[in-house]
């Protein structure tokens, strides 16, 4: 308990150590106190919202308010339910091992890859973006070798692509090389 | 019977070769999807919105149907065949079924769920179809304010009687509605919670927000605790579907019809407590309760049943208020809105064939399903093999393909992430996601009538409860709210299924003398 003591609402969740059973009391506190600032940010940023002139009915400030009013309570609610120890259940999947630790790791390759594919496909299109991205994910979660998982990633986006901008009509830019060796179709 | 000849219509409708293939494309497509472990229903049918943007939308709601029905059996298929568990709402079948398939028995159970389901949908389906319109005549009377309450009744039930942690479901759903609310207002023109940021001030797109917090967040959960080592998939072995199975099958069907259906239907839907309904009974009327939690066809027959008859279910308020009440639903919600199809009581005089189509096709999805799914159940295992780095690397890539297919701009994908951290984090400390997609789109609706109440009693608030409609619903809000509350106080926290089975509290005709749980299976018959 002593060690949640004065958390700053911003702070990054504690890293668990490999083996605990996550959802320490941590980690979801700040969650609360994330969650109460929200509601808090909800209530005093509403006042600023423009109302016209016509004021008779109700405006475009009541719902923030009483949304911010509900996220407020609830944050600090369940920041008290967690203080005291209270624990949600973790959510379940068939890939899911309960027993496992957290790696962070994983998950913080996983979000750059997302992030560099995201700013990268207006400049090199849509299926090199994803063929690196997905590569990436598929080598942070223990796919064998780099050829492999860069190659499936390769095909997949290739034939994805394919199939939803040339069958589909989905916009998606495939980049200077695709586009110009599909242009036949 | 105006309902039936409706429905003859659709039929008629949905019967061209072009639909009938489309019909057939979304099945395939849905169970494919939905097969994928750790993919549900509601991420099944988030994943493959994109593939429907550009068909005419009575095409794309055929589709629709196909896909979610076919999510739907395709979540069976992975619970029986995976030695591992999966969502809640397949918890039941994945007990028994899980159990079933061990001894030897996968294809009878396999085929007790394509049966179930089959059997279960089209009764549900064809229940559907009777009731709409019955209630589409009692939703037209009713007011802004009714309506308004009837969001919050939708609201609370969906974030506190659903969840395992009432104030967890209320906190998922406080960020839907705030996501909800970042925008343009649409009465007014007011900008709100933009941050000056000009993309957002159309709104978050639902189909990102759904796509972050299934698809992009359970990536970032299952990466964090990856289950390693080989894949464990049974075969679908064993004897054949036999007589003596359907004996044991066919009224566990229709009992679970019977539980899945009404509680689909209500505002406070869903599949989990009529799944639990109905392994609970079918324990009791059992003759073998002894092969319970060791492969019971029971217990699959039931849940299976009771399950897809829920899902036809949720399609009651969705078809005739306009209200979400599953994850699955918001987004079905969502691509109305997004053919710029107005919901709500008017949709079934506005859009009758479209939505009489989209019945029909239901049938016809239930149908193939059916037809198709035993055969292909080859096919499904091998699906299930899939060495898991390169299928969450898989969901990534189309959850990047679906987001940025909706306005070509990276920013949504930078948003897609931002959401699914979130998600991510929710998953962590078990807070429920369904509540908030189903705020960030009942939000707007809530606010909208909300304020259409407000303005025409010119600001007084009793014309919140000024009708009994309103009244009625309301009083069902504060009980769902109180209720949990008092029943936590005289019997201590609710016990999970899983703890239940184990407990050996589920258990049939108890001998006398012999101790029992403290729990919500006290009553026995006699």
């Amino acid at each position: 308990m002593s060690t949640a003591q004065g958390l700053p609402p911003d702070a990054a969740p504690e890293p668990t150590p490999p083996g605990e059973q996550p959802g320490r009391n941590t980690g979801e506190l700040v969650m609360a106190g994330l969650l109460a600032a929200l509601g808090l940010y909800l209530v005093l940023d509403a006042g600023s919202i423009a109302v016209p002139g016509s004021s008779n009915q109700v405006g475009p400030r009541f719902f923030p308010y009483l949304v911010g009013g509900v996220v407020l309570a609830t944050g600090i609610a369940l920041g008290v339910r967690v203080w005291r120890g209270d624990q949600g259940p973790a959510d379940e999947s068939e890939d899911v091992d309960p027993t496992a630790g957290t790696s962070w790791q994983a998950v913080a390759i996983i979000s750059v890859a997302f992030l560099a594919h995201a700013l990268l496909i207006n400049v090199v299109g849509w299926p090199l973006a994803v063929t690196l991205m997905f590569a990436t994910v598929a080598w942070a979660l223990g796919a064998r070798g780099i050829v492999r998982p860069l190659i499936a990633g390769g095909i997949a986006a290739v034939v994805v692509w394919i199939v939803f901008v040339k069958a589909l009509n989905v916009a998606l830019p495939g980049g200077t090389l695709l586009e110009w060796a599909t242009d036949w179709f | 019977m105006d309902a039936l000849g409706d429905l003859v219509g659709g039929l008629g409708d949905a019967l061209t070769p072009q639909n009938l293939l489309f019909a057939l494309l979304g099945v395939l497509l849905g169970t494919a999807v939905g097969v994928l472990p750790g993919i549900g229903p509601a991420m099944t049918v988030a994943l493959l919105l994109p593939v429907t943007y550009v068909l005419e939308p009575t095409s794309a709601f055929i589709m629709f149907a196909g896909i979610y029905y076919g999510g739907m059996y395709g979540g069976s298929t992975t619970s029986i065949l995976l030695n591992t568990p999966g969502e809640s709402s397949s918890i039941m079948t994945a007990l028994e079924g899980n159990k079933m398939a061990k001894a030897g028995r996968g294809a009878a159970a396999l085929a007790t769920a394509a049966l179930g389901s089959f059997v279960a949908g089209t009764i549900a389906t064809l229940l559907l179809a009777l009731v709409a319109p019955t209630v589409v005549d009692l939703a037209i009377g009713i007011t802004a304010a009714d309506y308004f309450a009837i969001a919050v009744l939708a609201f609370v039930a969906v974030a506190t009687v659903l969840g395992a942690s009432p104030l967890r479901g209320l906190a998922s759903l406080g960020i839907g509605l705030y996501l909800g609310l970042v925008g343009t207002d649409v009465l007014t023109g007011q900008e709100r919670f933009t941050l000056g940021v000009p993309q957002l001030s159309d709104g978050i797109d639902v189909v990102v927000v759904a796509v972050a917090l299934f698809a992009v967040g359970e990536a970032l959960y299952v990466a964090s605790r990856l289950r390693r080592g080989p894949v464990q998939v049974m075969g679908a072995s064993g004897s054949w579907f036999t007589r003596e199975d359907l004996r044991r099958s066919w009224k566990p069907w229709l009992r679970g019809t019977a539980f899945g259906f009404p509680f689909g239907a209500l505002p406070a839907g869903g599949a989990e407590i009529p799944t639990f309904l109905s392994y609970a009974t079918e324990r009791k009327l059992s003759k073998h309760p002894e092969q319970f939690g060791k492969g019971a066809i029971e217990g699959v027959a039931g849940p299976e049943a009771a399950n897809n008859a829920a899902a036809a279910g949720v399609l009651v308020p969705l078809l005739t208020l306009g209200i979400p009440t599953s994850a699955t639903a918001a987004i079905i919600l969502a691509a109305f809105q997004g053919y710029g199809i107005q919901t709500g009581p008017t949709l079934l005089t506005t859009e009758s064939p479209l939505v009489w189509t989209l019945i029909a096709s239901l049938l016809i999805g239930n149908f193939m399903l059916l037809v198709l799914n035993l055969p292909l159940v080859g096919l499904w295992v091998k699906l299930l093999r899939i060495p898991r780095p390169y299928l969450y690397a898989g969901i990534l890539m189309f959850a990047s393909l679906g987001s940025y297919a909706v306005n070509a701009d990276p920013l949504d994908l930078v948003l897609l992430l931002v959401i699914g951290l979130l998600g991510f984090f929710m998953r962590r400390y078990g807070w429920p996601v369904a509540p908030a997609v189903i705020g960030l789109i009942l939000g707007p609706i809530a606010e909208t009538n909300l304020r259409r109440a407000l303005a025409i009693s010119g600001g007084d608030l009793g014309v919140l409860v000024e009708s009994w409609v309103s009244r009625i619903v309301l009083g069902l809000v504060l009980l769902a709210l109180v209720g949990p509350i008092v029943l936590r106080l005289v019997r201590g926290p609710r016990s999970t299924p899983e703890e239940l089975q184990q407990e050996g509290t589920l258990q049939h005709r108890v001998p006398a003398g012999r101790g029992r749980g403290d729990d919500e299976e006290e009553e026995e018959d006699r």
